[in-house]
Parts: C-alpha cells; structure tokens; sequence
C-alpha cells in the first residue's frame, strides 16, 4: 500500500494543499508577533473575502482575476476597520485580553452569521465548477489548481520575507514585535504598524481563503475551522515565529493528508485537535526549531571530509 | 552557625547580562544583611533567584537545610520566605486589610474543599488572622486605614502596607526590597524600629537599599555587589570608606 | 402552560450556566470558551448511565456532574501550567474535538442525536415539580458563587487577577486555584446538563456547538462581569428575546441566524458602549454582610 507512487502523491497533494494552510498560518502569526494578539476576527476577514470573490465570480459572472481583487479589497477594508475602530479604540481604553479577546471572538461570530442570513449555509465556491484537469507527471496527478497554488504560495511566502527585511514599514513591523516601548522611543508610530500588519495579515488571509475556496467547498463557518488550523500551527511553531508558523502548517497538512491512509476519513478532522492537545501538553514553549537542528547534527555529525561515519 | 538561608555558587545570566556570578550568602538569625551597590548590580536579581520568580543557571539555596532550587514560589513561601517588592505590587482591588488577610503562610480558605466540609474551621482562621492583621497595623501605625482601598494610601503608606503584607508570614527570613526608597519622617523611623524589632524576634534580614544611612544604622553587614557579583563584604562603615567602592558606585 | 414551563427551565438552567461561567471568566479571570461542552459531558453522561446502564437517574446526575469536573481538570491543569491563554487554545481545542467526537461515535448517537432518555419526576409528580427543582437548583447556584465570590476564597480570587506574581509570592498557589474554579464551575455546568437532558429527552451536538459558548458569554458580558445578579439579569434577557422573535415565525435557516446575530451584536454594543454590562461590579472586593457587595 505504501508504493513509492502513493507516498509522492501524498507529498504533492500535501505540498499544493498546504498552500491556504500555510497562508492563514502565516496571517495569524504576524498578528500574534507583531500585534502581540491573539487575531480571531481574522476568521471574519477571510469568510468576507472568499464571500466577496464568491459574489463576483459565482453569483456575478466576472472573471476569477476580479474575484481576487474583489477578495483582497473587502479583507483590506474590513481588517482596517477592526483594528481602526475596534482594536484601537479598545487598547486607549486599555481594555484586558479578555476583552479584546471577546471582541475579536465575536467579531467573527458576527459575520459568520450575516454570511448565513444573506448566502444560506449550503456550501459554495467561487468558480461554479471546482474540476481542474489533472496530468500525470510520473506516479503523480498534478491538477491544474496545484502549481498555480504553489507558486502563489512561495511567492508571498518570498514577498512577504522582502518586506520585513527590506522595506521600511516591515522593519518596523520586527522592531514593534520585538520591543514596542523602545521602538516607539524611536519615532515608530505603533499604531500605524498595528494597522498595516493587520493589513498585511488580511491579505494574507484573502489569498488563502481564495485558494481554499477554489478548490473546495466553504460555509460561513469554513473558516472557523482554518483558523483552529492556523492557531494551532502559530502555537507549535513557537509564538512570535512566522516561518516556525508556516512550517508547522506544511507539516500539518502532510499529517492529515497522510493520515488518510490510517484512519478513516470523518476522523481526520478530530486528529487535528488531539494533535493540538498534545503539542500544548508536549511543546508549551512550541517547538524549538533551531534546537532540534541541533539535536539532529548531534547525533548525525558529519566529519571533516564531509563523509558519514558509517560511510568510512 | 548555619545560617537560615544560604546560597553556595549561584549563578544566572540573561543573554549576555550576567546577574548573578558565583554568589555566596548566608543570611542568619537575628542578622540584618544590607546588599549596596549601583542599578543593574544584580541586588534585585538575587532576590527573585531566591524568592523562585527566576531559576538559577547554577548553585543552590537552602532555607534550614531545604533545598529551594526546583521548588515552586508558594512552596518556598510556606516555608517561611516572605519578600517586600520594589515596585510594592499591593493589590488594588483590596482593603489595606484584605491585603494582610491574604497573606499568611497557611491560607485556610484556599482550597474549595475545606471552604465546603470545615465552615467552622475557615470561620476561626479568618478570625485568627484578622487579630494579627490589626495587631500588625497597629504596630506600624496604619490601623485607621485597615478598611481604606490598599490603591488610595499615600506613597508611603504603601510601603508600610507592603511591608506589613511580607510580616503576615511569620517568615524565617524576610527579603526587603529598597524598603525606604521614596518614604521620609515617620514612616522612615517606623520602618527602621520594625526591621529591627523583626529581626530581634529570630529572623534573618536582607535588605537591599540605596540609603547609606539607614544600612548603617540598622545593618549587621554590609555586602557590596556589582555587575552579578559579590565584591567585598564587611561592616558597613568599611565599605563605605573603600574608595574603589565609591567609584564604582557612581561611575567615572 | 407547557410552554412556560419550558421557558422557565430554560432560564433557570441558562441561569446556572451563566453563573456558572461567570465564576469561571469574571472571578477566575479565565479565558475558555469550552462551558457548553461540560454543559454537553453532564447531559450525556448521565443520559447514557440512565437509559443504557440502568443506573438511577439522581445518581446519574450526579455522576454527569463528576464526570464534567474530572474533564475540566483534565483541560484546565496542563493548559494552566503553561499559561492563561493557553487555557483558551486548548478550550477551544477541547470544544470543537469532543463535539466531533460525539457527532462520529455510534453509541452517542453521533450528530443525530440521543433520544429516549429517560423522564425524571415529570411522569411521576409531575412537570410543576421539575420546574421548581430546576428553579431551586439555579436559585443555590447564584447563591453558591456569590457566597464563594464574597467570602475568604473571592478575597483570594481578587488578589490572584491583580498580580499573580505578588499573589504567589505571599504562598498561594495560583495554578491550584484555578483549577478548582474551573473545575467548579464546569461542574455546575454538567449538572444544569443533565437537568436538560432529562426533561428534553433529546440531546443532540448541534446544541452545544460555538453558538452556545457566545450566548453564554453574552449573558456575562451584557448581564455584568462579577457581579451577583449580572448573570441572572443577561439569562434572562437573553432567554426571553429570542422566544419573543420566534412568536415572528421565521423559518428556521433565518431564525437561527438572526438569533445569533442578536446575540454577537448585543454584546459588541455593549462592550463599546457599557462594558460594565447592565449589573456592573464594584471595583473593590467586599466581605458578604459589606453592604455595598453586589
């Protein structure tokens, strides 16, 4: 059963999936470094632009180009008006976490249900058809969704690295998430990096929904359920760690692909939160990447001249 | 004499910072020890190594033999550690009064169980401890104000009030942190009288401060500390009058 | 007359819960979304241990309750040892992983549904009676966290939000606390569950889903974050309005919704323009007897 054919399927499937994982991984991380905010109203963005892409090409007929835009318009607009006339208003105030945490919560309901009272519950997509024709490559059925997602992927994956090294604003976004006072002793305006984080996480956020929404079937709640995906890859992958994040995310959507071949398949969603669960009980700090790197070349040295031991 | 509580190579770095560099300290009976030294020496540091908010990277503490390395903040509390904060952390929802009732070793009415089975029992603890709360206040002058919100004394009353909280402990030994900083007149002979009376009693006493004065008047000993370590020790007067001490004390 | 009936059950196990959870968010300052899943392990663990086990419906109850307490632990000490917010994840987590579990397990009846769970008083003395012990139950509850909430343990409590730091310090351990909050109030939560499930007859997941989790915290946050009477208040405002829109004969994929909605809505007009909620709480902690305790 575990061919070589069946195992590279896995991990192309899980590669090309992974990429709306990945994405709203990354948009929960920033936040959470950043805005140092545990983000739930990110779930309201992503449902207004994947309904916003949805009304566009689905109900409207336009092409797929305007429903992206569409998409990354409304997830702008909405994340700005959160973080202008919510988020802020709440930190002048200067609200508990639980308040904000209860905002940001029932944000989310908020739109959930507004989606269900004007879309109906019954599952859409933004392209009324979601078949994608598939070549062979080897062993491997490529769809012709996978390698556009892929590329999008690693593109604002490469983006968004330029933008905080690179560019102003993002290194600002690091300073802020480092050590807010100081910055802010500096002559960062922190609320106008709170905002374009908030930006940069909505966006971040369309394009996954988008993905997702492509190939796949959402409800008003679809997005609920990515963002427990998201959280839960924010938290192993170490809090404050965006690549920590979106690496998690990849390795959890190999797990629940992979797990297809052990379990039957309604349990895969309930595999997702015992694997929560136990990363909280096993990892609370998240994992440590650098330390397990560590760990690995202890135990696998390699010698001067580049050979193994058991090489020799 | 073995000391109350002693620390034999502790040890702690942040980063690069080193706070704590081999540091040895046997605090004893009836003894006020003064820590000096400038900001950043490490005076607070060692105080919450000792106390369990941070872990040490090295060495060991031991309060009568206990080893307190490993173990829990409210574990080394209930053994008799009780410390006064630099920064008072009075709570302000509470009464000055409430704020001594929440603090003696043994909190009877802080498991759910006995508060259901033992009514009477929480009853006659509640009790016992209201009359040292008020005997306490009333030692340190602040009796009247017992019903006061803990947030609307004066600066230096909540001082007094910390320090009246860290007495509700019956400590073994009692961790002062810059005790005077910020508190004058009476208060000042207050605080001075209670350290003394306390230590009488049998405790041992650290104190870290910035007023030479009052480390003089009331310290046994007097240890100089900068950057993580311990520099010299003697009576007070002798450090005060080392002049490579001073120096680093103000900087060059 | 059977309608009243059903509405006064409503408020008084809402009343229980909100109480319940307020203890839990307002005077433990614990962050969990996870009160309907408790509400969930009361109602079909003794409708279970009744109808399939044959064991007597009181001791069911009781043992629902139990059952509750040991999952909230089981929740609350692993988060709690890394951190409060970790509470939430992990409620979060626990929430949305036990209602699938319910909806994909067959002797749950899985998202169907359990029927046929036995009656408890109703054939036997009768509804009036059901009803006044469900009111009897929700009347010791409030009484229960305002008792806990104003005496030594609430001056505890309120120390514990100000400065956990300061708190441990002085010997007390927080993480202990904590717990027993929320295994307390989780507790009161699976017995209001089983309440339900022998009067209803008919538990199904869809009942304790998120919708639930924000009616709750609505009744809190609207009714007044510890205080006595908030929760009693947002239980039963929030239990009457969505019975007065039913009487405007929506089809259920609109009412559902539209309830929601009333409920997300009120509680972000609320938290803008009254975030004491309509009962608010003093800001300092009196004794019970202190007559200004609220």
């Amino acid at each position: 059963m575990l061919s070589f054919g069946v195992i590279a399927q896995i991990l192309w499937t899980s590669l090309a999936t992974s990429s709306y994982f990945v994405l709203s991984a990354m948009a929960f991380a920033v936040v959470l470094k950043v805005n140092r905010l545990f983000n739930f109203a990110q779930a309201a963005v992503m449902t207004v632009a994947f309904y916003a892409a949805y009304t566009l090409v689905g109900l409207l007929g336009l092409p797929g180009r305007a429903g992206f835009v569409g998409a990354l318009v409304a997830s702008l607009v909405l994340s700005a008006a959160i973080e202008i006339l919510g988020l802020r208003v709440l930190r002048r105030r200067g609200a508990s976490t639980m308040f904000v945490f209860i905002f940001t919560l029932m944000i989310s309901e908020l739109v959930a249900y507004l989606a269900m009272l004007i879309y109906g519950t019954w599952p859409a997509t933004v392209f009324p058809s979601l078949f994608w024709p598939a070549t062979l490559v080897g062993p491997v059925a490529v769809s012709g969704w996978d390698v556009p997602a892929v590329a999008t992927m690693l593109a604002v994956c490469a983006a968004l690295y330029a933008f905080l090294r690179l560019m102003r604003p993002g290194q600002f976004m690091l300073a802020v998430a480092d050590n807010p006072d100081l910055a802010e002793l500096y002559g960062i305006a922190k609320d106008r990096v709170y905002l374009i984080t908030m930006l940069i996480a909505g966006a971040l956020g369309a394009v996954a929904m988008f993905l997702y929404g492509t190939r796949a079937q959402v409800q008003p709640t679809t997005s609920i359920d990515l963002l427990l995906f998201a959280i839960a890859a924010s938290v192993i992958g170490g809090i404050g760690n965006i690549w920590g994040a979106a690496l998690t995310a990849f390795v959890l959507a190999l797990l629940q692909n992979a797990s297809v071949l052990f379990i039957p398949s309604e349990w895969q969603g309930f595999l997702l939160y015992i694997v929560l669960f136990l990363a909280i009980v096993l990892f609370p700090q998240g994992v440590h990447f650098r330390k397990i790197s560590q760990l690995f070349h202890r135990l696998f040295p390699r010698r001067l001249d580049n050979t193994h031991p058991k090489d020799a | 004499m073995t000391g109350v509580l002693e620390t034999r190579g502790l040890a702690k770095r942040f980063g690069g910072i080193v706070v704590a560099d081999d540091i040895d300290l046997t605090l004893s009976a009836k003894r006020i020890v003064g820590l000096i030294g400038p900001n950043g020496a490490g005076k607070t540091s060692l105080f919450n190594l000792l106390s369990g908010v941070e872990k040490p990277d090295a060495g060991s503490i031991t309060l009568d033999g206990k080893p307190l390395v490993g173990m829990r903040m409210h574990d080394r509390a209930r053994l008799g550690l009780s410390r006064t904060w630099q920064n008072l952390r009075l709570f302000p929802s509470l009464t000055l009064l409430d704020n001594l009732l929440v603090a003696p070793r043994h909190y009877a009415s802080e498991n759910l169980l006995t508060l259901f089975l033992t009514p009477g029992a929480i009853n006659r603890a509640e009790k016992v401890n209201r009359e040292k709360a008020m005997a306490i206040l009333e030692r340190i002058g602040l009796a009247d104000l017992a019903r006061s919100p803990a947030a609307d004394l004066t600066f230096g009353q909540q001082k007094l009030a910390g320090m009246a909280r860290a007495l509700m402990n019956d400590a073994r030994c009692l961790l002062l942190d810059e005790p005077m900083a910020g508190v004058e007149g009476q208060s000042y002979t207050t605080m001075q009288k209670i350290v003394r009376d306390v230590a009488e009693s049998g405790v041992a006493v650290c104190v870290v401060e910035h007023n030479v004065a009052f480390i003089r008047d009331l310290c046994d000993e007097g240890i100089f500390m900068f950057a993580g370590k311990m520099l010299a020790r003697g009576t007070v007067e002798e450090l005060i009058a080392d002049p490579r001490l001073t120096e680093l004390y103000f900087g060059t | 007359m059977e309608y009243f009936y059903t509405v006064i059950i409503l408020i008084g196990l809402y009343v229980v819960l909100a109480s319940s959870f307020n203890l839990i968010i307002g005077y433990g300052g614990l962050i969990s979304i996870a009160h309907p899943v408790f509400y969930a392990i009361g109602a079909y663990t003794s409708a279970l241990l009744s109808r399939d086990f044959g064991v007597p419906i009181v001791a069911s109850m009781f043992i629902g309750a139990a059952v509750a307490v040991i999952a909230s632990i089981a929740l609350a000490l692993p988060s709690l040892r890394v951190s409060g917010d970790y509470l939430l994840i992990a409620s979060i987590g626990f929430q949305l992983g036990l209602l699938e579990l319910i909806k994909n397990v067959s002797w749950t009846g899985g998202a169907g549904g359990l029927t046929n769970i036995p009656s408890f008083l109703v054939q036997s003395v009768g509804r009036e009676t059901y009803v006044a012990l469900v009111v009897v139950v929700a009347v010791l509850s409030v009484w229960l966290v305002r008792s806990i909430a104003h005496g030594p343990y609430g001056r505890a409590l309120s120390a514990m939000r100000d400065d956990e730091l300061a708190y441990s310090a002085l010997g007390r351990n927080a993480i202990a606390t904590k717990v027993s909050v929320f295994a307390l109030g989780s507790g009161l939560a699976g017995f209001a569950g089983a309440l339900y499930a022998h009067y209803f007859r008919y538990i199904a997941p869809e009942q304790f889903e998120i919708l639930q989790s924000a009616a709750i915290l609505t009744m809190v946050v609207v009714g007044g974050m510890r205080s006595t009477w908030g929760p009693v208040v947002g239980a039963v405002m929030l239990e009457a309005l969505p019975q007065a829109i039913t009487f405007l004969n929506l089809p259920p994929s609109v009412l559902g919704p539209l309830q929601g909605l009333l409920f997300t809505g009120l509680v972000l007009i609320f938290m803008f323009l009254r975030p004491q909620g309509l009962v608010p709480a003093g800001d300092l902690w009196r004794a019970t007897g202190d007559k200004d305790a609220r």
